[in-house]
């Protein structure tokens, strides 16, 4: 690398550095102005005899009698020193409740990602590779499929078959309610009974996995599946492909080795939204499979103006949504420097 | 436009056809041999777990398997009978109230029941230098139903004595719900802050763990003081399944034993499936309509009792509530005490209520809202639905309506400082007592902007002195007596108007015996076991 690239490159990290820190302060003064713009205050709503003295009290104990600057300063204070205060409904540490939830709903997340990337990914190549119009068409009902139908009315569907008819899934939930979970290490069920070597409770996780994570996949299976196959019926990837079989390589080679790595900038960037978009849509598949996920803690939140959950804990995902896509718009950038430079000069 | 037809055939009409196809197929049951851990399924978790400090029905639902009071309801009924205490006495004058405690009952942790131990469930919520005072707890209930409690002390080992400033009648129906169920005084010392994640009390189950939003575990407690409602099961599970429709699937998959919480249009289906049991009864509640006695359009009684006339109450019922309810005559649940023997229903009028109207041309000239929550309560689980019938009722009478829905704690909010025209709320009893209701609606002192729920803003002299006259009168038939004053100063004046009672509903699995819908609307698991085999 030269200079010329270490510089052009440092100002991109920059750029985005720059533009994280804008985000961050409109997302905090939008959360710090909405929580508090809503009619009616938090303290007297949670109460059901109110009297002027006890709301009094209430607030000055949680320091919300203090002007709104010194508020909104000591909320980016208590942020990012992680002292996120207590739920004003369950009285619990917001932070508690960060470590028991967050992990639950990444857990669930990243397996339905890499679930739907490993599909997204196989089907493409597969109806590109061997042009199988049977193949052209489960891509096709696949694209439908993730894209349009709801994910709680597949949820659902995936239940009544899984769980009442077949009766292999269990319908719902994160766990075994008869068993004792593994020690808490990493917060990840999967992982934590790996590291105890506790098999028996890792398949009950899996078990509790399997129909969440194929109904979160599809969304994600149906975008890497669409952006790539447009990518390799471009045809200079015919050309490439020709290039490649004269050199005497196998399909296998030629496919999972060449054409993926070239094919695969615009599908890293598009996993970035779609981590988004699955954080985002979290709550729904949360309430579908009763998953104690952040998706489910966040709505109630808002809907009982449970102020520090929301002032941070929403603050918190957009920060990391924010996170993962740049990451992976720089990854992007690193496998394929030349799709992504033109963007950059503008 | 073809294309999208095309997908449309070729993705939902196979899965919607697997789904129909499916429902005649016979589902895999779990066997219906007796489990070892009786699973109840609801729609959100419990907030905390200490009965002093908590008033949502998912917490006392929890709570009150762990934790029993000194009196307790008789099952079924609003009758009080022993609990902790074997007997009590109640002062001529209604100033001084008796508990003589039971001996060798326990708490979970081996904490022995005395009047010592007794006095500190109490005296942690009255006395705030108390250590048992939790800074983050509200203890919200105490200023609420107890107020008139000014001093409780033991006397001997076993005798735990109420003295209060003035009589309250309701009080002992108060010490019969969870913010007086007595708590383990070790416990709060052990857990402190955390104590209301590790509640100890008497009851029949003892608290194991909580998985927040996905469980709360509980065990058998083996040494049980009331031997005929000892516990059946090892185990028993409070779970929590947000969605409807899956909560029911887990039920008809025998995975869970009992819900709660479901939508009147899923009953029909399940009143006639031999698998299950469905158990009904009006809920200790009411929904009304309020009006908003400070806009000048509502200062006249006529136009009130027009609006009153113009809505079919029982029209509203079966449309509101897809028959689980009923419609209300009063402003209290039917079989309180007060109710009168010869009623004055408002009658259902539309004619003479266009009559009336017609001569208020000011309530025919513009637009009347009619505020509503969008999130359903037990008294209107589709809220907007209701509105929308009554809005049609009041439009055949010439009326200008228009719908407003906020998010509950939006249009709470808007109620309690007045600021709206017609409001649709409910209220849902605490204790079971008349005072309860009428106190909470008509009490003058119930109007402090911000904190009313006397949201119509009615202010009445005489209803202040009948209201404060049954609350302090001991004598069952003058309290009666005076209680129906109010209704009829109510039936005169019509500041709100009672629209509905609902039921409250749970759905169990036939195999279990022993369960009886409640009164107060608490759940009482303790009882339950499975048939035998």
């Amino acid at each position: 690398m030269n200079a010329e690239h270490l510089i052009r490159f440092l100002k991109g990290v920059g750029r985005k550095l720059a533009l994280f820190v804008t985000i961050y302060l409109i997302a905090s003064m939008a959360l710090f102005m909405a929580i508090r713009a809503i009619p009616g205050d938090p303290i007297a709503l949670r109460l059901k005899n109110p009297d002027p003295v006890r709301v009094a009290k209430e607030r000055e104990r949680l320091g919300l009698d203090k002007p709104v600057m010194t508020q909104y300063v000591l909320y980016g204070k208590s942020f990012w020193t992680g002292d996120w205060g207590r739920s004003l409904l369950s009285g619990r540490k917001v932070r508690e409740d960060v470590a028991q939830f967050f992990p639950a709903t990444l857990e669930l997340s990243l397996a339905g990602l890499s679930l739907g990337i490993i599909i997204g990914v196989l089907t493409a190549v597969f109806a590109e590779g061997f042009r199988s119009q049977w193949l052209k068409r489960f891509s096709f009902f696949l694209g439908t499929l993730g894209l349009t139908v709801p994910i709680f009315w597949i949820g659902l569907l995936a239940l009544i078959v899984g769980s009442l008819w077949l009766g292999w899934f269990p319908s719902g939930g994160r766990f075994d309610l008869s068993m004792v979970p593994p020690p808490n290490v990493t917060g990840s069920l999967l992982i934590d009974s790996l590291l105890a070597g506790q098999w028996e409770k890792f398949w009950a996780a899996v078990n509790h996995l399997v129909l969440p994570a194929i109904c979160l996949s599809l969304y994600p299976a149906a975008q890497v599946c669409s952006v790539l196959q447009a990518r390799l019926q471009d045809p200079k990837i015919e050309i490439l492909k020709r290039a490649l079989k004269a050199r005497g390589f196998g399909p296998a080679r030629i496919w999972f080795r060449h054409l993926l790595k070239v094919g695969s900038a615009p599908v890293v960037t598009v996993i970035g939204t779609s981590f988004g978009a699955l954080l985002g849509g979290a709550v729904l598949t949360e309430t579908v499979f009763s998953w104690p996920g952040i998706g489910r803690y966040m709505v109630a939140a808002v809907l009982d103006r449970d102020l520090y959950v929301v002032q941070n804990v929403l603050l918190l995902v957009i920060l990391l949504v924010v996170g993962v896509v740049f990451i992976t718009d720089f990854l992007a950038h690193v496998i394929n420097p030349v799709a992504t430079k033109s963007e950059e000069d503008q | 436009m073809f294309s999208l037809f095309r997908r449309f055939v070729t993705v939902f009409l196979p899965l919607s056809l697997l789904l129909l196809g499916g429902s005649g197929c016979s589902p895999k049951e779990l066997s219906s041999k007796r489990p070892e851990t009786l699973i109840f399924a609801r729609g959100s978790d419990a907030q905390k777990l200490d009965p002093a400090d908590v008033d949502d029905g998912e917490s006392v639902n929890t709570i009150s398997q762990i934790c029993e009071g000194l009196v307790r309801f008789k099952s079924g009924t609003l009758e009080i009978e022993p609990s902790l205490a074997e007997s009590y006495e109640i002062s001529e004058n209604g100033l001084r109230y008796t508990f003589h405690l039971r001996e060798g009952v326990r708490f979970h942790d081996g904490t022995a029941l005395t009047a010592e131990a007794a006095l500190f469930s109490f005296h942690r919520q009255m006395d705030e230098s108390h250590p048992g005072h939790l800074p983050e707890a509200n203890f919200q209930y105490w200023n609420y139903l107890y107020q008139e409690i000014k001093e409780v002390r033991a006397e001997g080992e076993m005798t735990v004595v109420f003295e209060l400033s003035e009589p309250n009648s309701s009080l002992l129906y108060s010490l019969a719900i969870f913010p007086a169920f007595l708590v383990s005084p070790n416990a709060l010392e052990t857990y402190g802050e955390e104590f209301q994640r590790h509640p100890v009390g008497t009851g029949p189950y003892r608290f194991l763990n909580w998985t927040p939003n996905q469980a709360i575990v509980m065990e058998k407690n083996p040494d049980y003081w009331d031997v005929a409602n000892a516990p059946k099961f090892e185990r028993l599970v409070m779970k929590v399944v947000p969605e409807n429709s899956v909560r029911l699937l887990e039920l008809k998959s025998g995975h869970v034993h009992g819900i709660d919480g479901l939508q009147p249009a899923e009953l029909a289906a399940l009143e006639s499936d031999p698998r299950f049991t469905v158990y009904q009864r009006p809920g200790m509640n009411v929904g009304y309509l309020t009006y908003n006695l400070q806009d000048p359009r509502f200062t006249s009684r006529e136009v009130r009792l027009a609006i009153a006339m113009a809505i079919d109450r029982k029209g509203l019922a079966k449309i509101a509530l897809d028959g689980t309810g009923r419609a209300a005559d009063y402003p209290i649940p039917p079989g309180f005490l007060g109710e009168p023997k010869k009623g004055n229903p408002i009658p259902y009028d539309p004619e003479r209520a266009r009559e009336i109207l017609a001569a208020h041309p000011d309530i025919l000239a513009a637009p009347i809202k009619l505020q509503v929550m969008s999130q359903p309560r037990q008294y209107f689980p589709d809220p907007v639905k209701a509105a929308s019938f009554i809005r049609s009722e009041l439009e055949k009478v010439g009326l200008t309506v228009t719908i407003e829905a906020k998010d509950f704690k939006s249009h709470l909010n808007s109620l309690r400082n007045f600021e709206f025209e017609l409001g649709l709320i409910g209220w849902m009893g605490d204790n079971g007592d008349t005072d309860n209701f009428l106190s909470i609606f008509f009490g003058s002192w119930a109007t402090i902007k911000g904190a009313a729920s006397n949201y119509a803003f009615y202010k009445n002299d005489e209803m202040d002195a009948y209201l404060l006259g049954a609350r302090r009168e001991t004598d069952m038939a003058k309290r009666q007596e005076l209680y129906e004053k109010c209704l009829a100063l109510w039936r005169r004046d019509l500041p709100i108007v009672p629209l509905v009672h609902s039921n409250n509903i749970v759905v169990t699995r036939s195999e279990l015996t022993g369960f009886e819908l409640q009164l107060i609307g608490d759940l009482r698991l303790g009882p339950v076991g499975w048939k035998a085999e």
